[in-house]
């Protein structure tokens, strides 16, 4: 029997019995707005107008020629606040908006989601306060800047290692005394039921706008999707109106750090198995008790330990195959990219290019391959120019 | 003893339970193990020991502390059934509860934690990250082995639900009197005091309040609303975090705590 809130044997509700009451009422709320055409308008419109949708879809010439395939890049780099978050942010914000809630809290970890965070609850008219670790912060100046200058309030996360996991559970910890008038903005496809859900729907627009695109530039489908994650929202939006389509063959890549070895790392579908992690049954990094372990790499946007459990289900039955690339790789393909298309690809979307260029047996000569260009790297670009350059 | 004997009688002789909850091996399991004993020799009806998880998201700042700490002691589940099983053996007659993020008994197995909780010489265990919805599976093992899973109700728990929590419940009821984490609070809630009222309605199930209590006037007022109990746990991490290089000098101002504390379960009428 299929469960609602699951896929497979991943999902679920494991929350403190306080926060079941504001899951129940967010699941219930979704269900009745979201279909409802008076919400896809005002949706539609801030997608369009706000956020600046539909996205192009780029024949990356240079990239194409080097791998010999025909490379697109999904150019969600273009969507205002520079990454596919917002697509996300604005329809949750809007529900939580007719919800009569009066405030927004959310974790972010590149800053990506805290900004778009910020962006929509401004559009809406809802306060919003954003935990972020205090590692990610010094790494992420820039973003943080930005949400503040946009008057959202970004308390920084000291809990464990102040990363990304610590900041979702400090947001936890604050909707479970503030839920009756704060909605938890979830920026992946992660926590507890609806949030997965509700994610991968709002996500989803862009691979309706790829499918379109893509027919009515090569009359068929491609041959690979390939989208970098940890918890999986741009590659689910990708993915999840291709996964009927079997031929269609889709690849996810995972942060693999420096190494493949325990500690260096955040490759949890090569280094995890099955747990459950704020809210959810998922493929997590953990050691042999089931503590869950931090995750590495130079991404922050990719730096959990768990993989959302539609995702995680998605790589259990084999319709989406888990690869991953390692920091090296990520920078290499960052200058590639820059040198041969003009753009800079983030850490995280570096990570699915670095997958394309250092692959070549998993593409056929011709093939049409689809890169989710998730957001584009300038909130990266000292790190990189770090990396690079030594300056 | 076992859990219900120990609270059925605590009722006869009309005196309020008193659940002290720590974190193992915070700071160090020997630490723990003196504290654990000195709170069973000051007064407690039962103890809540938690296992140490990294990622407490049902806790507030000092329960988050008491985690990091036990787990940079490098202290397992495993520790933590060992020590328990050791108190056993030295005389500990009180019913013991252990609390355990789902994940540690997920990752363990849930039949495999259950047997070794149960030999271990656990009456029950506390999960704050298991809705009655998600755990069908933890209570037939946990039953099976004549281990109480118990089960908590909040202010924001829907009556459906209450309903549904109070017909799978054994053992006693944990009663979070407010919305948010663990830790000690100056006030109670007006929120706790109605949210008794509405369980009592529903259920004789002993009720055991807690999350937010710090004095002997909390454990009073919460007796008299119609509480069974309460479990104190932050209020009592605050004391000896303070002298985190020395713990063991806090151990008599904890068992005068502690002593003050069930006083108040006395003064039930």
């Amino acid at each position: 029997m299929a469960l609602k809130g699951r896929f497979g044997r991943f999902g679920g509700r494991y929350v403190s019995e306080v926060l079941v009451q504001a899951l129940e009422e967010l699941e219930e709320a979704f269900e009745r707005l979201y279909p409802s055409p008076e919400f896809q308008r005002e949706l539609g419109i801030l997608l369009r107008d706000y956020a600046g949708r539909p996205t192009p879809l780029y024949h990356a010439r240079g990239l194409s020629e080097l791998t010999g395939c025909r490379v697109y890049l999904k150019r969600e780099d273009l969507v205002t606040g520079g990454s596919h978050k917002l697509n996300n942010t604005l329809g949750q914000a809007l529900l939580a908006k007719r919800m009569g809630k009066t405030r927004l809290i959310t974790e972010t970890a590149a800053g990506q989601h805290g900004l778009a965070t910020a962006m929509a609850g401004n559009v809406v008219g809802l306060e919003v306060e954003v935990f972020m670790g205090i590692k990610d912060m010094e790494r992420q100046a820039s973003n943080v800047k930005r949400m503040q200058l946009l008057g959202a309030k970004v308390t920084p996360v000291t809990t464990g290692s102040g990363v990304l996991k610590d900041a979702v559970s400090d947001t936890l910890r604050e909707w479970a005394r503030s839920s009756r008038t704060t909605h938890y903005l979830m920026g992946s496809t992660v926590g507890p039921h609806p949030f997965p859900e509700i994610v991968a729907t709002l996500q989803s627009v862009i691979g309706r706008e790829l499918r379109e695109q893509i027919l009515e530039r090569e009359g068929r489908l491609p041959d690979a999707i390939v989208a970098c994650g940890s918890g999986g929202s741009n590659a689910l939006g990708a993915f999840r109106p291709f996964l009927e389509d079997r031929r269609v063959r889709l690849y996810f890549v995972e942060g693999g750090g420096e190494s493949l070895e325990a500690d260096n790392s955040a490759a949890a579908f090569q280094l995890g198995r099955p747990g459950v992690l704020h809210g959810a049954l998922m493929q997590l990094l953990q050691d042999e008790h089931g503590q869950v372990k931090p995750s590495k790499t130079r991404a922050a946007g990719l730096n959990y330990p768990g993989r959302g459990p539609e995702i995680s289900y998605l790589c259990e039955v084999g319709r989406v195959k888990p690869v991953y690339a390692f920091d090296r790789e990520v920078f290499e393909a960052v200058r590639i990219t820059c040198r041969k298309e003009g753009l800079l690809p983030a850490l995280e979307t570096a990570h699915a290019l670095a997958f394309l260029l250092n692959h070549p047996e998993e593409f056929d000569r011709g093939e049409v391959v689809v890169v989710n260009f998730s957001g584009r790297g300038d909130k990266d670009l000292e790190t990189i120019m770090r990396h690079l350059y030594g300056a | 003893m076992e859990l219900e004997a120990t609270l059925g009688e605590l009722r006869r002789r009309g005196e309020g339970a008193l659940m002290p909850h720590v974190y193992f091996g915070d700071p160090s399991p020997s630490f723990s193990l003196r504290l654990l004993r000195t709170l069973a020799g000051s007064g407690a009806d039962l103890l809540e020991l938690g296992i140490p998880f990294s990622d407490p998201i049902a806790d507030g700042p000092t329960f988050i502390a008491s985690c990091e700490r036990a787990l940079s002691a490098g202290v397992t589940p495993r520790d933590c059934l060992k020590a328990l099983a050791g108190l056993r053996e030295e005389g500990l007659r009180l019913p013991v509860l252990l609390t355990a993020y789902y994940n540690l008994i997920f990752s363990r197995g849930l039949a495999e934690f259950c047997e070794e909780a149960r030999r271990a010489g656990a009456q029950g265990l506390i999960v704050p990250d298991l809705p009655v919805e998600e755990a069908g599976e933890l209570l037939r093992e946990a039953r099976r082995r004549g281990l109480h899973l118990i089960l908590q109700v909040t202010p924001t728990t829907s009556e459906r639900r209450l309903g549904r929590i109070v017909g799978e419940a054994s053992g006693f009821l944990y009663v979070i009197g407010v919305e948010g984490v663990t830790g000690a609070r100056e006030e109670l809630e007006p929120s706790t005091l109605e949210l008794i009222g509405r369980v009592r309605r529903l259920t004789s199930l002993p009720l055991l309040v807690g999350f937010g209590i710090s004095r002997p006037e909390h454990v009073a007022s919460l007796l008299r609303a119609g509480a069974d109990g309460c479990v104190v746990g932050s209020a009592i991490a605050r004391i000896y975090s303070e002298r985190l290089e020395e713990p063991e000098s806090t151990l008599p101002r904890i068992s005068d705590f502690v002593r003050s504390l069930k006083g108040a379960t006395r003064r039930k009428t």
